[in-house]
């Protein structure tokens, strides 16, 4: 036995969070070079293709929508309400088939599926985030006006979006696991939830007597927080970010009990 | 040391739930390479993986210390996009230090031996590439235990003689846990073994009783 070889020294022992770390930046890597590095640009492309994207809708829809925002302009608010909103729905997605993508790396041992989705998530954060960073400077070079009075509440609203879509993430991942069939309905719900987040639209559009319905999406609130954040003159009195931390808070606390619940059975043969 | 703390393990059928064994409980010394026998089917496979913490039995535990290698010659972890060295640059970084990861890739390279293929996408090579090259992690990697599945893997020729190669390297600081249908290299290379069968396994801490009732067993059943 090793312990007892003089020759070969044993290695220190790895904390279970030193292990988990390693794991999530080896995934979050490895899903980097798997996405982009293959190109001859790489990395460039990973903010290039989001971020044409989103300039192609901002200058199709801001001539066609005009000025209907009130405080802040279209190109801005686009920006503000679909790269977070990409973030969420592809960090939820992707979620759902986590489990059997990556089946074959729970042949090592210190891979656990928990960590496939926060190496994703983390993924995601990273790439929309930076990709808003690089479109607030190309709105702000083409003279419209983006406050730089907000910076630690604008990082704290992604970060909560980011923790809420990361919490149903690991709810995704337990129920795409239990059943396929789950995936469809999903994707059916996200579609709803894109149209429910007033991201094409403002949310002051919206009648007041309906706007309560849709105030009960959490990623609505997140949203609109982070327009305020980035344009003051934005109104965001209808916003809450009490609720927003509340639904955050349950929604990490039922993924992880529902997570705790199933890691093992994810990783089982039946 | 590995210890088996009442474990039960089964599977759903179309014919009702058949246990592969059930409240298994034993305790395997430190340093003891492990044998497993049975025939096809008997479960053999899933006791290794869940002596190696990569599957988990339906209830009770599996307790170590020990440090336990992936199984050897496994392909289906490598991302086929993916180069050689990205690959094994991957599982370097889940099983040691960032700045030891450069002299185990180096490692590799160096065991393959594939040449330029090293930088080329995993899903280009041949069986023989793919094989040298997951020989090649499992050697750069000091564990105490060598999960080796020769029944489940594409059984080759070159395999059996890898694996063999690779024992044979690494048995003076390791031990292995071993499936094969080769009894004879079994004897040789394991210092205990498990007979699983019947909805049951057993333990015995001499190899050759282990074989020599397996044989009996196997004989009375023809």
């Amino acid at each position: 036995m090793m312990s007892t070889n003089p020759d070969r020294p044993v290695p220190p022992r790895r904390s279970g969070f030193q292990i988990q770390a390693a794991a999530i930046r080896a995934l979050f890597l490895r899903e980097l070079q798997t996405r982009f590095g293959g190109y001859r640009l790489g990395y460039f492309w990973a903010i290039m293709e989001p971020g044409m994207h989103v300039l192609f809708m901002v200058l199709l829809l801001s001539t066609v929508m005009g000025r209907t925002i009130p405080g802040m302009s279209y190109g801005l608010f686009l920006v503000s309400g679909i790269l977070p909103w990409f973030m969420f729905s592809n960090i939820i997605t992707r979620a759902l088939g986590a489990v059997s993508a990556n089946k074959g790396l729970f042949n090592y041992r210190p891979v656990k599926p928990i960590d496939a989705v926060i190496a994703r998530a983390a993924l995601e954060l990273s790439i929309y985030f930076w990709v808003y960073v690089v479109m607030l400077m190309v709105l702000a070079w083409m003279g419209e006006p983006v406050s730089m009075s907000n910076i630690p509440l604008l990082l704290l609203a992604w970060s909560m979006l980011w923790l809420l879509s990361f919490g149903i993430s690991l709810v995704m991942m337990v129920l795409g696991h239990y059943s396929e069939e789950v995936s469809k309905v999903v994707s059916i719900a996200t579609r709803i939830l894109y149209f429910t987040s007033g991201i094409l639209y403002s949310v002051h559009a919206i009648p007041q007597q309906y706007q309560i319905y849709v105030l009960w999406n959490p990623v609505l609130h997140a949203i609109e927080y982070i327009r305020h954040c980035i344009s003051p003159a934005y109104p965001a009195d209808h916003i809450s970010l009490a609720y927003l931390t509340v639904t955050t808070i349950v929604m990490l606390f039922v993924g992880l009990l529902l997570y705790k619940y199933r890691e093992r059975r994810m990783m089982t043969s039946t | 040391m590995i210890k088996l703390d009442h474990i039960t393990k089964s599977y759903m059928t179309s014919k009702g739930r058949h246990y592969l064994f059930k409240d298994l409980t034993m305790e395997i010394p430190g340093g003891k390479s492990i044998g497993l026998l049975g025939k096809n089917g008997a479960g053999k496979s899933t006791l290794l993986r869940i002596l190696g913490g990569i599957d988990y039995p339906d209830s009770g535990r599996v307790v170590t210390d020990s440090r336990i290698s992936w199984p050897v010659g496994l392909a289906g972890g490598f991302q086929g996009s993916l180069t050689g060295r990205q690959n094994v640059r991957f599982v370097a970084r889940l099983y040691v230090p960032e700045e030891q990861v450069p002299e185990k890739v180096k490692f590799v390279e160096d065991f393959a031996e594939i040449g330029k293929y090293f930088d080329m996408p995993v899903k280009s090579y041949s069986s023989g590439m793919r094989a040298r090259l997951t020989f090649g992690m499992s050697m750069a990697f000091d564990f105490d235990y060598y999960l080796i599945d020769e029944v489940s893997s594409v059984g080759d020729t070159s395999f059996r003689q890898k694996s063999a190669d690779l024992i044979e390297q690494k048995r003076q600081s390791a031990s292995v846990i071993l499936v094969t249908h080769n009894l004879k290299r079994l004897a040789e290379q394991c210092d205990v073994a498990v007979i699983l069968g019947q909805g049951q396994a057993q333990y015995f801490d001499d190899i050759a009783q282990a074989i020599e009732v397996y044989e009996s067993y196997a004989q009375n059943k023809a």
